[in-house]
């Protein structure tokens, strides 16, 4: 009653405030009602003829000018077709420049593989690039290759830990206990592995003096010597800062990982050994990854090098 | 009657418009006859309630865009009638343009504002509601509210439809629609007494708590 009085003499107006009503079904027919009045008196009756003649002869008019012809270009704007046939028209399109480009791209990829390969090795680069594929994993996704061991539990038993040890102990002179870099777990394993802070010194010293015994066959031997010799040649000038220092020896220190799982996949392989010097010497972790990466190349390289050379004989 | 009553009687029409438009394309002048005479009406109230008493002429320029551009138009009937409602809404906009920058005394203008007055039954105001009122009620809408009710019920477009003639998102023009046709129920209800065009009694004792 009292919203009756409230609304100024419109009564019915209480209808369409639908407040504490509830969404009944008022509004809704109401709308309903209003639509179809409104329709039917917005829309009039009957057309204008004149102005249906007008309109007719432009129509006519454009005609015979050829404008409805089909090269007329369908703008953004005048295509309404429903929705999944404009996508439709698309994706196809979509996919045909997919198709083009992977095309393209795929073409230029082979052809680039195979001037690459030719270029090398005339007949034994079948060979060659096969086992290039197969080293490839052990080199970039070495960590899978050594996942039934964890990094860190598999270490201990490792035939290489003690190319490692010999690593860390060239890097813990060239840190000269300054830094963080003691506390990180590479450390504090070298510092286990001597038996105690103090001891390390001592350690080191046996662990490089035996290190040092095995390497200096290596670079006599191998054909690919070369490439492990210019990266640690970089090492040592990078290496200069002392700031840097400790920087570069966390570094090594995530390094360490996949000088580690590189020698599971090579067991034994002198090429390492310079490999893990490599990385110590304060190079960046990349820089030794590159370097090993290097190493594994010529290697193979030198292998398909000396079976082409046999096959030649 | 359902609430979409007007739209759906639209594209009961959009078969044979959609053929209609087809064949005109294809040069055929008495199929854009028949498409003209479906489609005209709605777009004259769509302009009506646009730019008022100049919507004939305003028709009459975007039919001649129209008559050019239908070589470039692709789709159906419901797609025919968004496409010409576009072309007419850029023509009635190019015209209140030029109207703004040449103003011309209209006591159109000044009639807008004005409501409806009362009237003593509901039905008498329907029967009684001749374009010029219904003019004056949507032109008392806020401009988004007045076109989005044009479009969907007077031009018989569905909502995304509506909403890609309005260059807006089809939610924000579904809310518009629907404020503005509460609105206007609201006015005309204002105007009768008890009762409506569709029920009455039940309804009423909804109402009285």
């Amino acid at each position: 009653m009292g919203e009756r009085l409230s609304g100024g003499g419109l009564p019915g107006r209480r209808r369409v405030h639908p407040g504490d009503a509830g969404p009944g079904s008022g509004p809704a027919d109401d709308a309903a009602g209003v639509e179809a009045l409104l329709a039917a008196a917005m829309r009039g009756d009957g057309v204008d003829t004149e102005a249906e003649g007008r309109a007719v002869a432009a129509f006519r008019a454009a005609r015979d000018a050829g404008e409805h012809r089909a090269r007329v270009r369908t703008r953004r704007r005048d295509d309404w077709r429903p929705r999944e046939q404009r996508r439709g028209a698309r994706s196809v399109k979509a996919t045909l420049s997919v198709l083009v480009a992977s095309l393209t791209l795929g073409g230029v990829a082979f052809a680039a593989i195979g001037t690459g390969g030719s270029s090398d090795h005339g007949s034994g680069d079948r060979g060659g690039r096969t086992e290039q594929t197969t080293a490839a994993p052990g080199t970039s996704g070495g960590r899978p290759t050594a996942s039934g061991s964890p990094t860190d539990s598999g270490r201990p038993d490792h035939p290489a830990t003690a190319q490692d040890t010999a690593a860390h102990c060239r890097a813990y002179e060239q840190v000269g206990g300054r830094g963080k870099a003691l506390e990180s777990t590479a450390w504090r394993r070298l510092v286990e592995a001597a038996g105690g802070e103090e001891k390390v010194a001592d350690y080191c010293d046996r662990q490089l003096a035996a290190e040092s015994a095995t390497r200096k066959p290596t670079k006599t031997g191998k054909p690919g010597g070369d490439a492990p010799g210019a990266g640690k040649g970089d090492g040592k000038g990078a290496g200069g800062g002392t700031g840097q220092n400790a920087d570069n020896a966390d570094n090594n220190a995530s390094t360490d990982n996949n000088a580690n799982t590189d020698n599971s996949a090579n067991t034994d392989n002198n090429a390492n050994t310079d490999n893990a010097d490599n990385s110590v010497n304060g190079t960046s972790g990349q820089d030794g990854d590159t370097g090993k990466q290097k190493v594994d190349e010529s290697k193979v390289q030198g292998d398909q090098g000396d079976g082409g050379k046999e096959r030649g004989q | 009657m359902g609430q979409g009553g007007h739209p759906r009687r639209a594209q009961a029409y959009d078969g044979e418009l959609g053929a209609a438009v087809e064949r005109a394309q294809g040069g055929d002048e008495s199929a854009f006859a028949v498409a003209y005479r479906i489609v005209q009406p709605g777009l004259l109230g769509y302009l009506r309630g646009l730019v008022g008493d100049d919507a004939e002429d305003v028709a009459s320029d975007a039919w001649l865009e129209i008559s050019r551009d239908l070589g470039r138009f692709k789709g159906d009937g419901a797609g025919f009638r968004g496409w010409t409602a576009t072309i007419a809404r850029h023509r009635a906009l190019d015209h209140l343009r030029r109207q703004r920058v040449r103003p011309r005394a209209s006591a159109l203008e000044s009639d807008l504002l004005e409501l409806p007055g009362p009237h003593s039954t509901h039905d008498q105001a329907l029967e009684s509601l001749a374009t010029e009122r219904a003019l004056d009620l949507v032109r008392g809408l806020p401009r988004d509210q007045a076109e989005a009710v044009l479009l969907r019920v007077v031009v018989g477009l569905d909502g995304p439809a509506a909403a890609r003639v309005l260059g807006k998102r089809p939610g924000a023009v579904r809310t518009a629609a629907h404020r503005g046709l509460k609105r206007l129920a609201g006015q005309l209800g204002g105007e009768g007494g008890a009762g409506s065009v569709t029920d009455d009694a039940p309804r009423t004792l909804g109402e009285s708590k």
